[in-house]
């Protein structure tokens, strides 16, 4: 069903978060329309990764609301919690690239990257093979289809991943610290791809630490700290005038 | 030693290697099941396994044996001599290779998993196609230990009446009063089993590096 591009493909109501005592997430609303790449920024501990793994329920929520596409994810409108495959078909549709790139090691790339549309869509596996491959010329990789993740640089493993996450055609990608395990020379080469994915007007949730990035890509910038959002602006404004202290301070330490 | 002594020692080798792989065959893939179990923490069934695991590592194999030889057929089951070996020696390893798979399972590097989860993939699918194929080859040289101590021990069965291996060297010794040669014969042919468990240990882990760099 074609919706309307000014509804937002994900949208996050009021999501809290505690482990135990600690409150990670003091309820935290964001919205992503289609095409945007958001960046999350924000020190260390705020609670970026949490916010990310509620959203598709990689962690449960303590409360609030995530839709995709106007589609409850989680919980049913009624409040049932969905079942695990009611939840898989959900999470099918979101794309996420995790900081250590959680590659299946007893797959080569091309099954890594096949895996998923073969045995969760159905897609024919010929034709899965057809489109990995563009994929991973995509990514610069179409060389590497034979050999298995152990072989690859931090880089490549990255590369692979988003090839991987991509072929499940998502309508949203979830990025959460991308090159952060990366050695600083390897750390252009998936930024690289992820400024083409962007252009060609891919959803994006990027929590990064690259402030570039941030600035240069991103349409809007969410700010941070202590598990709330403190500032939800334009990059240009965020990095020329943060409103807030927390933010000047944030900002401080990374110019 | 006479032809027909060599012929009672391969007909002992036989029994000993097919009840020993039978129950091997058997209690692999029950271990999978009952680790599985047990993890899943399904009520009552998930403690009824605890408790058989922990009955079953601490019972001797001629215990088990002779109780379930006697006890059976007390409740009208009957049970042959070597249904009752093969079960023994299955509900022995069984309960090891549970433990096995069980901390296998749990070692199993959760990024994985999550990986596999946040691409749509389905508790039973990603356990399927990512975790079981892994999993095997790590317990694999904790599953081929368990399978060389099973082989070792198989000569419990004797008590209920098998001729194996063992026991067979002991008739053989008490007809030719020359103990010696059987028994060496018989080591030879331990050895030979074991070694071969050995090499199928190898020949896999050798089929693992395909994947992994060490
Ligand atoms: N599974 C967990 N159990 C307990 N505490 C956790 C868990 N995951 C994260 N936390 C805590 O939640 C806080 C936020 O963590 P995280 O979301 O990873 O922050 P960020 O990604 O912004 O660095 C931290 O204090 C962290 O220690
Ligand atoms: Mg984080």
């Amino acid at each position: 069903m074609a919706r309307p591009d000014s509804d937002p493909v994900l949208k996050a109501l009021n999501i809290t978060k505690s482990f135990g005592a600690l409150q990670v997430l003091h309820g935290v609303s964001l919205e992503i329309n289609s095409g945007k790449t958001v960046s999350i920024l924000g020190p260390s501990g705020s609670g970026k990764s949490t916010l990310l793994r509620c959203i598709n329920w990689l962690e449960r929520p303590n409360s609030g609301e995530i839709y995709l596409d106007g589609e409850p994810v989680g919980r049913h409108p009624n409040g049932e919690l969905m079942s695990d495959r009611e939840l898989a078909a959900i999470r099918a549709r979101m794309g996420k690239v995790f900081q250590s790139f959680n590659l299946w090691p007893h797959f080569t790339v091309l099954e890594n990257v096949i895996e998923a549309p073969v045995q969760v869509l159905g897609v024919p596996k010929a034709q899965a093979i057809e489109q990995a491959e563009q994929l991973l010329q995509k990514v610069g990789l179409q060389d590497k289809r034979d050999v298995y993740p152990y072989s690859l640089s931090g880089g490549q493993k990255q590369r692979v991943a988003i090839a991987r996450a991509l072929a499940m055609s998502p309508r949203v990608m979830l990025f959460d610290e991308p090159t952060s395990a990366l050695d600083p020379e390897l750390v252009g080469e998936v930024l690289a791809v992820m400024r083409d994915l962007t252009r060609e007007g891919m959803t994006m949730l990027v929590v990064t630490h690259e402030m570039a990035f941030a600035r240069d890509v991103s349409d809007e910038v969410i700010f941070m700290d202590q598990g709330e959002i403190v500032e939800q602006t334009t990059p240009d404004r965020f990095f020329s005038n943060p409103e807030t202290r927390r933010a000047q301070q944030f900002l401080a330490r990374y110019q | 030693m006479t032809a027909d002594g060599f012929q009672m020692l391969l007909e002992g080798a036989w029994i000993t290697v097919w009840i020993s792989l039978l129950a091997i065959a058997l209690g692999v893939p029950l271990g999978l099941l009952f680790s599985l179990i047990r993890v899943s923490r399904l009520p009552v069934l998930s403690q009824i396994i605890t408790l058989y695991v922990s009955v079953g590592r601490a019972t001797p194999l001629i215990t088990l044996v002779l109780f379930l030889f006697v006890a059976l057929p007390a409740i009208g089951l009957d049970i042959d001599k070597y249904t009752a070996s093969v079960l023994t020696l299955t509900l022995n390893t069984a309960s090891f290779n549970t433990e096995i798979w069980r901390s296998t399972y749990l070692s199993f590097p959760k990024s994985q998993i999550e990986a596999a989860q946040a691409m749509g993939m389905t508790r039973g699918l990603y356990f399927r196609r990512i975790m079981l194929p892994q999993m095997f080859y790590t317990a694999l040289p904790a599953l081929l230990n368990e399978m060389t101590f099973l082989i070792k021990a198989s000569p419990a069965i004797a008590v209920v009446g098998i001729v194996d291996l063992t026991r067979v060297t002991n008739r053989i010794a008490s007809q030719t009063y020359e103990p010696l040669p059987p028994i060496i014969i018989a080591g030879v042919i331990y050895m030979l089993s074991i070694g071969s468990l050995v090499r199928l240990q190898r020949v896999l882990e050798d089929r693992r590096k395909r994947y992994a760099s060490a």
